[in-house]
């Protein structure tokens, strides 16, 4: 238990660093490809409301109910057409609720995690 | 190392904390379906603690861990009466019952201008400390591995002590145990609370790691994997039940050709090998010889 307790006092003095919160609004539509989804990602700061450009975005995805066992290997965002906006495809193992996990780096770091539900088209 | 193949290694580690803690029951003799209610306890408890009340994790996950022993002491109590499959099936719906707690918990505060803390079904999002203190992917993998290998160390210490020689005794033949004098309800509820504490420490790290928890999270098929863990590392040491982190998450991994039916071919693999090895890779009777190896090459 000490040394649990000094590992624990090691990791409370690492050095903090800036990271800051962002929003994102993702629309993802089916392709023509089943469970193939296209995705666009509009960036911004969360207070200022102002599109972040410029970032390093990574999309992948886990369904909540069953985390490590159903989830999406990351790919990477190209930029967009406007101002903080992005675009990745991504292939869903099937259709329910996933958890879109966007990793963020560049000019400033976050992880934004969003919920969608992706229903089998009729 | 890539940071998706990293993600998936600091997995491992996050899991092997609910392995052993699943492991701990099994060596005392119980089968709990229930390990992941005090995961969930610790990802809210130190999340709470970090994002909400801005404290460090280190502290937020000695809290957690408080939680998850309290937790589990509760539950504990009146489930350890039972034995067996009724053991079981009432861990399974204390956990259950502790998820839909996890949905009807609604406590948020303002932090920089946003909503923060769990939200009932949308669960928990804006877990930022590792962010903030600018810990990446490597380094966190670094810390949750090296927490692992102290809490393994203090099993190791742990199972080569009388307390271990106890609880082991009382896993394999409880009446024998009662008949020498050990206070058998007593030795099964400490370990349960000390499994509830390990497996909150874990759930404390997961929280971290992923930034955002839900109630789902924490639902039976956690439980199920939790117990699979040890079940097919094997109940020989406490390397087993890594061993069965390592092939679970290993295997979903290798599987991923199979795409959304991996999951069944994945279960097939483990049906099988219960079959063959029904204590697992690493049980007693194989521990047992690797060390008699070791001490004959030794002498």
């Amino acid at each position: 238990m000490i040394r649990l307790a000094a590992a624990l006092a090691l990791l409370a003095a690492a050095a903090p660093a800036a990271a800051q919160r962002l929003g994102a609004d993702v629309d993802c539509r089916p392709t023509k490809h089943d469970l193939v989804y296209d995705c666009r990602i509009a960036l911004k700061e969360s207070k200022s409301g102002k599109p972040v450009s410029g970032a390093d975005v990574s999309v992948g995805a886990d369904m909540p109910s069953m985390p490590m066992a159903h989830n999406v290997k990351p790919v990477k965002a190209k930029p967009g057409a406007g101002p903080g906006e992005y675009e990745a495809r991504i292939e869903l193992e099937m259709y329910g609720e996933w958890a879109l996990k966007l990793n963020v780096r560049g000019p400033t770091r976050d992880v934004i995690v969003k919920k969608l539900d992706f229903r089998e088209p009729r | 190392m890539d940071e998706y193949a990293l993600g998936v290694l600091t997995n491992m580690g996050l899991f092997s904390f609910l392995a052993l803690s699943a492991y701990l029951l099994l060596i005392a003799g119980e089968m709990s379906f229930g390990q992941q209610a005090f995961f969930g306890v610790g990802a809210y408890a130190a999340g709470i603690g970090t994002a909400m009340w801005g404290l460090p994790l280190p502290v937020a996950a000695l809290f957690a861990m408080a939680l998850g022993a309290g937790a589990a002491w509760l539950v504990g109590l009146p489930t350890l009466r039972l034995r067996g499959l009724y053991f079981a099936m009432a861990t399974l719906a204390a956990a259950e019952m502790f998820r839909i707690l996890f949905e009807l918990f609604h406590w948020q505060r303002e932090v920089d201008g946003e909503p923060v803390g769990p939200d009932g079904t949308q669960g928990f999002r804006g877990i930022r400390w590792v962010l903030e203190q600018g810990i990446e992917q490597a380094g966190y993998a670094a810390i949750v591995f090296g927490i692992l290998a102290l809490v393994l160390a203090t099993l190791f210490l742990a199972e080569r002590s009388r307390l271990g020689a106890t609880v082991r005794m009382v896993g394999e033949d409880p009446e024998l145990a009662a008949v020498l004098g050990v206070n058998v309800a007593r030795v099964k509820l400490g370990v349960a609370t000390a499994a509830g504490a390990l497996a909150a420490l874990g759930g404390a790290l997961y929280a971290h790691h992923n930034t955002y928890v839900e109630p789902r999270n924490f639902d039976i098929m956690l439980g199920v994997h939790s117990l699979a863990y040890g079940l097919i590392g094997g109940l020989g040491t406490a390397l087993g039940p890594l061993l069965g982190v390592a092939l679970d998450i290993g295997l979903l991994e290798s599987t991923r050709v199979f795409q959304g039916y991996r999951m069944i071919v994945f279960g097939g693999l483990i049906a099988v090998l219960l079959i063959v090895r029904p204590r697992g890779l690493l049980d007693e009777t194989t521990v047992n010889r690797i060390a008699a190896a070791f001490r004959g090459r030794g002498a």
